[in-house]
C-alpha cells in the first residue's frame, strides 16, 4: 500500500460512502488486520458508527473477516486491500461493458449490484424491472422473464457469480462466530456452484412508480422488508465478477492493437480466437489454448466470407508480426494457433511508457528511450551515434530522462577502484520498474483530479444550492400547474453571469470525470502487465 | 641474412678512391631503380675492401642521395627522389624524422603527443618543427570531429579519413542535423506512400505485405534521385537513417535471405523496411495535465502547489 494508493482510496471511499466509512476504511488500509475493539480504540469513533461502516464495507466486498490469530476463540479480525477499492474507479466502464454487450437490462443489472454491493436474483430482477418500467412509455411495463433472462445470460458468461457463502450469518461484534469458510480475500472463489442460477419462481412485471406515489412508495419500501414474499433463492446472493471483466477488457484492448497495427479483418480474426478461448482459458494464462485453422475458419462470423487460403494468409501475417500477438503451436489440423497473452500485455505496456515518453519530453528523447529498450545497455557516445542527435543534446534529454527515473545509470568499472576514467557507464531502460513507477503516478493523477473535482464543486457550492432551490420551486409549481409569467419568473431568479457559471462548472466536472476514466484506462493496462509477470 | 656493412672508423686516406665509388654506386642504383643490395655492389667492384664500400655508402646516406631500405634477403641500397631529395634540402635530420612519421600515419593523422613518443624529442623541439614543416606546406592539422580540441597531423595531400571528419553527417565538425531530419522524413514518407499504395492495392494479405516492403538499396536509389544531398551517400548512410526510423517507431525491418548477385544484397541477405503504424493512440495519462506537468513530484494537498490551485488545470479545464 504506497502512499498514493491510501490517498486515492480515502478519497474513493469518501466519495461513495461518506466520511465515517473513509475514516475506518483508511484505518484498515494502513494498520492491516484488525479485531473490532483495537479499531474502536485507534480511530475513535462510537461503536455504532463502526459496526455501521464495517457492515457497509463488507456488504461491498471491500472488507473480509476471518478469525484471529490466536485460534478459533479469539476475536475475528477484519482486513481489506486496496486493490478492491481501486475497482470502485472502474465502475463506469463496468456498466458500460454491460451496455454494449446486454443492452439496458444488462447495463441496470450490473448498476444495482455495483450500487448494493451483493443481492439476491429476485431482488435485483424486480428493481431492475422497476427501474425498466419507469422509463418506458405509459400502458408498458418491463416482464421479470426478460431481465431474469439478461440475468441469467451474464450469469453463463460469468460477469456474475455467487457470492462465497457463510458458514454462519456472522455477527459483527466479535463474538466466537464459528470459523467461516470464506477464503482470507475476495478471491475467485473456487466452490462449484459459482455460476449456478438457481431456478426461480418470478411471476410478475415490473412497477410503474408515479411521482404522487412517493409518500406511498417509502412505507412500500419499509414493508419490503419484512415482505416475506420468497422466491427460492433466499441466501443465494450475486456479485459482479470483476475478474471476468477484466478479462474482457483486456481482449479488447489486444484486439484494437491489432486493428491498429494491421487491419481490420486480422482483428476479427483475433477476436474470434479469443471469443473462443474465453471459458477455457484461466485467467492467468501465458497463452490460450491451441486453436487449430479450421476451428477458427468454422467459428468466423458469416459476415466476413473470407476464403480457407485467405485466412491461413492472415493467420500467418499474424505470426509473423514483430509484436507476436499470435502464435503457432504446430502442424495439425491445418496449424495451430495461440494467442500469446502475456507477451501481448507487455508490447501494449511498453507502447504505454513510449507514449509518455514522447508526450513528456518530445520525439527525440522518444527515439533514444525506443533505442534504449531495445539495445538494452548503452553508451554515451553509441547513443549519440544510433540516435543521430548531435552530442550536445543528446547528452541533455538523456540527463533528463535520467533525472526522471525513466534511464538508469549501470556502472562497469575495468579497475577495482571504481575510478571515473577508467569506469564504463551504461544507460538501460528496466520495463518492469519504470512500469510501476508510471502506475503510482497514475494513481496519484487520478487522485488530483478527484480533489480538484471536489474543490470545484466545494468553491460553488453556494451557487449549486441556489440553482437546485429554484429546480424544486420549478418543479413543484409545474405539477401544480402555475401559469407561464410565474415559471419565467422563478427562472430569472437566476441571472445569467451564474447560468454561465453553472454551465462552465458543469463543463469542468464532466472533463475531470472523463479524464479519470482515461487514466484508469491506463491503469488498467499497467496493471495487468504488472500482475502478468508476477504470476509468470 | 647477409651481414651488411656497417659504419665503421673512416679513414681519410680513401677519400678520392670514395669519390670514385660513391659515383659509381650512384650509377648502379640509377641501373636498378628498385635497387640494389651488397652483393650487387660486390660483384661490380670485387676488389673494393669492405670498409670503403662501407664508407662510401654512408656518405651517400648522409648526402640523402641514397635510401637504406630492408627487404628479406638483406639491406638495399635505392636511388631517392631527387624532388624529395630537394624537399628535404634545409631540413635537418629531426625535421626528416618527424615527417617520416607523420607520412607513415596515413590518412588518420596522428596527434603531437604520439609524434612526441615516436620520435623521443622534446615538445619545444617538435612545436618547432610542425611549424616550419607547415610552412613549407608539406603537412597540414585536421580537427577531429571526437574531441574538437585535438588537432591531428598528416601530409598536406592527403584526404582526411573519415573517423575524423565524422563522414557524411558532419561538415567542418559540426553534426548536421537538419540535414538527417529531412533525409528522416523523406525515407519515411517514402516508405508510407509505399505502404498505403499496397494496401489500396487489396489484393490478398500476404501480397500486400510483400509490396509494401522496400529494400535499403530501392530506398538509397530514391534519395540519391531526389537530389536533396550535395555529398554522395552510401546504403550504409541510408541504413543508419533508416534505423532511426526505427527507433522512432515508425518503421519496422526484416532481413530476408536473397541470392548472391541481387541488387542490394550484402553478404547473401537483404534488410527490408515497411512503414507501420502505432499500437496504441497516446494514452489516457498523458491526456491529463498531471501526465505533463513539469512540478508533477512537488505536487500535495495543502501545498503551494497543489491540486487545487493548480494553474495547468485550470487553463485545460478552461480550454
Amino acid at each position: 500500500m504506497t502512499a498514493q494508493e491510501v490517498r486515492l482510496c480515502g478519497l474513493l471511499l469518501r466519495e461513495h460512502f461518506g466520511e465515517v466509512v473513509e475514516k475506518v476504511g483508511r484505518h484498515l488500509i494502513r494498520s492491516g488486520a484488525q479485531n473490532l475493539r483495537t479499531l474502536l480504540h485507534e480511530t475513535g469513533i462510537s461503536i455504532d458508527l463502526v459496526k455501521k461502516s464495517l457492515c457497509v464495507l463488507v456488504q461491498h466486498g471491500v472488507c473480509v473477516f476471518s478469525s484471529g490469530r490466536k485460534g478459533p476463540g479469539s476475536p475475528t479480525e477484519y482486513r481489506t486491500s486496496c486493490d478492491r477499492i481501486l475497482r470502485i474507479l472502474r465502475y463506469p466502464r463496468y456498466i458500460y461493458t454491460a451496455k454494449t454487450l446486454y443492452g439496458d437490462t444488462g447495463e441496470l443489472i450490473i448498476e444495482e449490484l455495483l450500487q448494493r454491493g451483493d443481492m439476491t436474483m429476485s431482488s435485483t430482477v424486480k428493481t431492475v424491472a422497476d427501474r425498466l418500467t419507469q422509463n418506458m412509455e405509459e400502458g408498458r411495463s418491463m416482464d421479470y422473464s426478460e431481465v431474469s433472462s439478461a440475468f441469467s445470460k451474464l450469469v453463463e458468461t460469468h460477469f456474475l457469480q455467487r457470492c462465497p457463502p457463510m458458514a454462519a450469518a456472522a455477527t459483527k461484534n466479535g463474538a466466537a462466530s464459528a470459523t467461516p469458510a470464506t477464503p482470507a480475500t475476495p478471491g475467485t472463489p473456487s466452490f462449484p456452484d459459482c455460476y449456478r442460477v438457481p431456478h426461480v419462481t418470478l411471476i410478475g412485471k415490473g412497477k410503474r412508480r408515479l411521482s404522487n406515489e412517493d409518500g406511498e412508495d417509502q412505507r412500500s419500501a419499509k414493508r419490503a422488508k419484512i415482505d416475506s414474499e420468497t422466491h427460492g433463492d433466499e441466501g443465494i446472493y450475486w456479485q459482479v465478477n470483476f475478474e471476468r471483466f477484466h478479462l474482457h477488457f483486456r481482449d479488447q484492448a489486444i484486439i484494437s492493437a491489432v486493428a491498429n497495427k494491421l487491419d481490420q479483418t486480422s482483428s476479427e480474426i483475433v477476436r474470434t480466437m479469443l471469443r473462443m478461448s474465453e471459458v477455457t482459458t484461466s485467467p492467468t494464462a501465458t497463452c490460450t489454448k491451441p486453436l487449430s485453422a479450421n476451428e477458427i475458419f468454422r467459428s468466423l462470423p458469416s459476415s466476413y466470407n473470407i476464403a480457407r487460403p485467405i485466412l491461413d494468409q492472415y493467420l500467418t501475417l499474424l505470426v509473423d508480426d514483430p509484436m507476436e500477438f499470435v502464435g503457432k503451436a504446430g502442424e495439425s489440423g491445418g496449424g495451430m494457433y495461440v494467442v500469446n497473452l502475456h507477451r501481448a500485455l507487455a508490447n501494449l505496456a511498453r507502447a504505454t511508457l513510449e507514449s509518455v515518453v514522447q508526450e513528456r519530453f518530445g520525439s527525440r528523447s522518444a527515439r533514444i528511450f525506443r533505442l534504449l529498450l531495445r539495445k538494452r545497455h548503452l553508451e554515451q557516445k553509441q547513443v549519440e551515434d544510433f540516435a543521430m542527435i548531435p552530442a550536445k543534446e543528446a547528452k541533455d534529454m538523456l540527463y533528463t530522462l535520467l533525472s526522471q527515473n525513466l534511464v538508469q545509470l549501470q556502472e562497469i568499472p575495468k579497475t577495482p577502484d571504481y575510478a571515473p576514467s577508467r569506469t564504463f557507464y551504461l544507460y538501460t531502460v528496466n520495463q518492469l520498474p519504470t512500469a510501476r513507477m508510471l502506475l503510482q503516478n497514475c494513481y496519484k493523477t487520478v487522485a488530483n483530479l478527484i480533489e480538484r473535482r471536489l474543490f470545484e464543486s466545494k468553491e460553488s457550492k453556494r451557487l449549486l444550492e441556489k440553482s437546485q432551490r429554484i429546480e424544486a420551486i420549478l418543479a413543484s409549481l409545474q405539477a401544480s400547474g402555475a401559469e407561464p409569467e410565474q415559471l419565467t419568473e422563478v427562472e430569472e431568479m437566476i441571472t445569467a453571469p451564474e447560468k454561465q457559471q453553472l454551465e462552465s462548472l458543469r463543463l469542468h466536472i464532466n472533463k475531470l470525470d472523463s479524464a479519470e476514466n482515461q487514466v484508469d484506462e491506463t491503469i488498467f493496462l499497467l496493471e495487468s502487465y504488472i500482475n502478468s509477470t508476477v504470476t509468470s | 641474412m647477409s651481414e651488411g656493412p656497417h659504419l665503421l672508423n673512416q679513414n681519410f686516406n680513401c677519400v678520392c678512391v670514395c669519390v670514385c665509388v660513391c659515383v659509381r654506386i650512384k650509377e648502379l642504383c640509377q641501373q636498378f631503380p628498385h635497387g640494389i643490395t651488397d652483393q650487387v655492389i660486390q660483384n661490380d667492384m670485387p676488389h673494393l675492401e669492405p670498409q670503403q664500400r662501407a664508407m662510401a655508402i654512408n656518405k651517400l646516406l648522409s648526402l640523402g642521395q641514397l635510401d637504406l631500405l630492408r627487404n628479406s634477403s638483406g639491406l638495399l641500397y635505392r636511388m631517392k627522389d631527387i624532388q624529395s631529395t630537394s624537399k628535404m634540402k634545409g631540413s635537418d635530420n629531426q625535421e626528416k624524422l618527424v615527417y617520416q612519421i607523420i607520412e607513415d600515419a596515413g590518412n588518420k593523422g596522428i596527434w603531437s603527443r604520439d609524434i612526441r613518443f615516436k620520435s623521443n624529442l622534446p615538445l619545444t623541439e617538435i612545436n618547432k618543427i610542425l611549424k616550419s614543416l607547415e610552412s613549407k606546406k608539406l603537412i597540414k592539422a585536421v580537427k577531429s570531429v571526437a574531441a574538437s580540441k585535438k588537432k591531428v597531423y598528416m601530409l598536406y595531400n592527403l584526404q582526411p579519413d573519415r573517423s575524423v571528419t565524422g563522414g557524411a553527417w558532419y561538415s567542418d565538425q559540426d553534426f548536421e542535423s537538419e540535414f538527417v531530419e529531412v533525409l528522416n522524413q523523406q525515407c519515411f514518407k517514402f516508405l508510407q506512400s509505399k505502404a498505403e499504395a499496397a494496401r489500396d492495392s487489396k489484393q490478398s494479405p500476404m501480397v500486400q505485405r510483400n509490396s509494401s516492403f522496400a529494400t535499403s538499396h530501392e530506398v538509397w536509389k530514391y534519395i540519391c534521385e531526389l537530389g536533396i544531398s550535395k555529398v554522395d551517400l552510401s546504403m550504409d548512410d541510408i541504413e543508419t537513417i533508416l534505423n532511426t526510423l526505427i527507433y522512432d517507431g515508425k518503421v519496422e525491418m526484416t532481413v530476408i535471405a536473397a541470392k548472391e548477385g541481387t541488387v542490394g544484397s550484402v553478404d547473401g541477405q537483404m534488410k527490408l523496411y515497411r512503414g507501420v503504424n502505432p499500437v496504441i493512440q497516446p494514452t489516457g495519462l498523458v491526456r491529463t495535465p498531471c501526465g505533463l506537468c513539469p512540478v508533477f513530484d512537488d505536487c500535495h494537498d495543502g501545498g503551494e502547489i497543489s491540486p487545487s490551485n493548480c494553474i495547468y488545470m485550470t487553463e485545460w479545464l478552461d480550454f
